[in-house]
Order: C-alpha cells, then sequence, then structure tokens
C-alpha cells in the first residue's frame, strides 16, 4: 500500500466521521483509528514499509498491524463497496467517456460505479445502496484485490 | 435501412450479376430507385458493391444470410435464439435482457452491427456477411470471483472448432483467437453480479469469416480454408460452448490449462504486457495458472501473475 492510498484512506477516515477503518490488501493491512482532539497523533505506515509519516493537527491515528492471518476477515464496513474480484479498476466505459461517478454524486441502488476487469472479462460493479459517493478509493487504471474497498458512499 | 434496399441486398446476395434493368422489373419500380437503393446501401453499410457497365451489380462475394432454423437444425443444446438484422450491439442488447430476465443459454447473432464494441469501446466493424458476430447469455451459479478463466475457455471453444476444421489458430492471452499471428476473432465477456452469486455473463464473439478491410489493427480471415456455411459453423460454435461452458461450470479453468497452454500462441516468448494506465511489462510468458492469469517470468527470474492488460510479442534482435 503506498502512501497516496494511505493518505486518501485517512481523510476518508476524517472526512466520513467513521471511528475506526480497516483495510486488508493482499499481505498488509493498515487499520486507522480516530482519537480525541488534542490527543497525540502519529502516523505509521503500514509493514513491511516501516516508514514514519508525521501530519500535524489531524485527530486521526493509523496504526501498524501484522499482516493478518488467512481465517481473519477485515471488518465489514456498511460505507465501503468492495471489489468482487482480482483485477484492474476503470471508472468509465472507455478511455473517452466521462467517469461513471464522481465524488459528491448521488447514486441509486443499480448505479454503475465502476468496471473492474480480469481477463478481459468486465464487470460491472452496481451499486447496492442509495446514498451520496463520498470518497473514490482507487485511481483510474490501477490493479485491485479481492475484497478491496473501491468507494465509500453514505 | 429502407425495405426495397433491404430486398436488393438479398437479391444480390447470390455473388452474381443483377442489372438494374432485372432488378427493377422483380421490384416492380424504376431502374433509378433501384439505383438509389444501391447508392443508399454503399452509403449505410460497409459494403463494397461493383457496378460494372452492360452486367449491372454485384458483390464481391456471394453471402450466406443467418436463418434461426437453419442455426437451429446443427445444435445439440437447447437455445432461445435470434437473428437480428441490424443491432447496435449484440452485448449490449443481450445485457438489457439479461437484466429484464432472459433465459440462460440465449443467444443473440447479428448480421450488422452499427455500435459493435471490443474492449474499452473499441469500434468493431464487420461487413454484412462477412463475419459471424453473436453474443449468448449464461448464467453462473457462483458469483464473479469464481469465474477467472472463463475468457480463456470461451477463446478454447473457438480454437477446438477451428482446428477441427484443420485451421491452424492458436490462442493469444487472454483470448483473441490468431491466424498467422493477425486476429481473427475477438471475445468481450460482460456480466453483472457480486462476489457471492449467481452471475449472468454476456459473451460476445465476433469472428472473421472475410479478412476486414478498415480496421485498425491487422486482423485475418478464413477465405483461405474450406468452411462450412455460416449457419452450420455458428451451430458448431454454439455447440462446443455449450460444452465447454458447462465442464468450466463444474470444473473451473484447471481442467483446461494444459490444452490451454498447448495452443498458446507465445508460449515461453518474450512479450511485453502493455496497459493504458502503466509502463509496459517486459517478460516470459511461461503459461497460465490454474485460475487462467498468464504467468509472466520478470527479468531478474521472479513469477508475476498478470491479471490485465494486454500481450504483445517482441521483437527481440538477435544477439550478435
Amino acid at each position: 500500500m503506498d502512501l497516496r492510498k494511505l493518505k486518501k484512506l485517512i481523510d476518508l477516515v476524517e472526512e466520513s466521521g467513521i471511528a475506526e477503518l480497516e483495510v486488508t490488501e493482499g499481505e498488509e493491512k493498515v487499520r486507522i483509528t480516530r482519537v480525541q482532539a488534542g490527543g497525540q497523533t502519529t502516523y505509521y505506515a503500514p509493514q513491511p514499509m516501516a516508514q514514519q509519516v508525521a501530519v500535524a493537527a489531524a485527530p486521526v491515528a493509523a496504526t501498524p498491524v501484522t499482516p493478518a492471518p488467512a481465517a481473519a476477515p477485515a471488518r465489514d464496513d456498511k460505507t465501503l463497496v468492495k471489489s468482487p474480484m482480482v483485477g484492474t479498476f476503470y471508472r468509465s466505459a472507455n478511455p473517452n467517456s466521462k467517469p461513471f461517478v464522481e465524488v459528491g454524486q448521488s447514486v441509486n441502488i443499480g448505479d454503475t460505479l465502476c468496471i473492474i476487469e480480469a481477463m478481459k472479462l468486465m464487470n460491472e460493479i452496481e451499486s447496492d445502496r442509495a446514498g451520496v459517493v463520498k470518497a473514490i478509493l482507487i485511481d483510474n487504471g490501477q490493479p485491485v484485490e479481492y475484497g478491496e474497498p473501491l468507494f465509500v458512499i453514505e | 435501412m429502407t425495405p426495397l434496399a433491404h430486398s436488393v441486398l438479398r437479391c444480390l446476395s447470390d455473388g452474381a450479376f443483377h442489372s438494374g434493368e432485372s432488378l427493377a422489373q422483380t421490384f416492380g419500380c424504376s431502374r433509378g430507385t433501384i439505383w438509389q437503393a444501391i447508392e443508399h446501401l454503399s452509403q449505410h453499410l460497409p459494403l463494397t458493391i461493383y457496378r460494372v457497365r452492360g452486367q449491372g451489380y454485384r458483390l464481391p462475394h456471394p453471402i450466406t444470410w443467418l436463418e434461426p432454423s437453419a442455426i437451429r437444425a446443427g445444435l445439440l443444446g437447447d437455445w432461445q435464439l435470434e437473428v437480428a438484422e441490424t443491432i447496435d450491439s449484440t452485448n449490449s442488447a443481450l445485457l438489457t435482457r439479461a437484466s429484464h430476465g432472459a433465459p440462460h443459454r440465449t443467444a443473440l447473432f447479428a448480421e450488422w452491427q452499427t455500435a459493435g464494441r471490443g474492449r474499452h469501446g473499441r469500434q468493431w466493424l464487420a461487413q454484412p456477411g462477412a463475419a459471424l458476430t453473436f453474443s449468448l447469455l449464461w448464467r453462473f451459479e457462483c458469483g464473479v470471483a469464481g469465474l477467472s478463466g472463463l475468457s480463456l475457455v470461451v477463446g478454447l471453444a473457438l480454437v477446438r472448432v477451428l482446428q477441427r476444421l484443420e485451421v491452424p489458430v492458436a490462442l493469444k492471452w487472454p483470448n483473441d483467437v490468431l491466424l498467422d499471428g493477425e486476429k481473427l476473432a475477438g471475445i468481450l465477456i460482460e456480466l453483472s453480479g457480486d462476489a457471492l452469486g449467481p452471475s449472468a455473463v454476456v459473451i460476445g464473439i465476433g469472428l472473421n469469416l472475410i479478412h476486414p478491410t478498415g480496421v485498425d489493427q491487422a486482423a485475418a480471415g478464413l477465405e483461405n480454408y474450406p468452411m462450412p456455411d455460416r449457419n452450420q459453423l455458428a451451430a458448431l460454435l454454439l455447440n462446443e460452448l455449450d460444452q465447454v461452458l458447462g465442464q468450466f461450470a463444474k470444473h473451473g479453468f484447471a481442467a483446461f490449462r494444459a490444452e490451454w497452454e498447448a495452443s498458446h500462441a507465445w508460449q515461453h516468448q518474450a512479450v511485453d504486457i502493455i496497459s493504458a494506465y502503466r509502463p509496459p511489462q517486459p517478460g516470459i510468458a511461461l503459461g497460465v495458472d490454474n485460475e487462467g492469469a498468464l504467468r509472466l517470468q520478470l527479468g531478474d527470474g521472479q513469477e508475476k501473475l498478470i491479471h490485465a492488460g494486454e500481450v504483445s510479442l517482441r521483437r527481440t534482435l538477435a544477439h550478435s
């Protein structure tokens, strides 16, 4: 998991106001917990990068977690739309068309959010809830893992 | 297309010359009206019509039109079958029908598509009669995560049929069918479903019978191979797909892996993995794994599994 993604996750926790977010990606796992305002804030990148990132004055802390045992499922967060398969994330039907959704947009159940491609199998991911797209967690054209969070919809 | 233009095209499909006068007589109109109908066809279809003074109009090659009854005569299994004359895209149409409850094993053929699509919205062009373009709907019990390798087995079904007809085709990962190194058939699979299932899968197939012109990538055709007529070939393909998809639903890709690798065009060759959003990745194509992912050997000897992107054969310079 790179720092950009980590920052996105931290921003996400801040914006959404949720107390804790845990994301598992391959063998890496990160848990981000909000602490009371005024508390000490320290950020850690997930193992095995072991880099420390200090960001001032934000009431969020990221705690490194050792790789999860295979049997332990990641916490299911009801606001997250996750990838049902390993593949490549596309925000639009083709490179020339506009993205299916943007941050801030309202979506209904059944609206297409993105396409995940694996070996020329194009899977249109539809929203299973109505709400507002709070965050898009993956960049266009990036690989995604099974179960990886793609969108936050509240 | 106007009804007259359509009738004229049907008449010309025998590949013989038809004079303007005889066509005018057949359809009870003037030669000028026939001329307009010919103009209409040339403008609206990717179609060449030869016009020879004193002889009349002729198509470059005869066209056997698809007939549901003729396809059905060759089918072993039970299919919901339809032939559309003109359609925007068989995949789009079938996806819509799938969401409205169209049954498992529905096949939709089109004589031509006005908005045929390839991957990422690339246009797929077919002249009338020069290709077989169709989509089929297959409903799987499993979720989408269980469908990895599906792309590859669909390509393999096409290869089985064509190899039996003595066409020396090979597969390019994940599922292009190549003849003499050029693309003969393309497959686009679209689906809706979730991780747990069931999944409605629409498989779109375009197979060139005649070498297409005006496409932006090198392509192959089957002109030099004796082929059954289009209806018989359609039935052969559906029968094979029926068998392969049924077996895939039960056993997954692992059962097909060795057979796929035996027809892999670039097994153990130097390739680049091309992706629109990332730099090309060079390596050696070692084959595929039990899920259908491409096994790529990197420069440092490590093996990486590739799930997306296009493979292109690297023309390495000979060592001097």
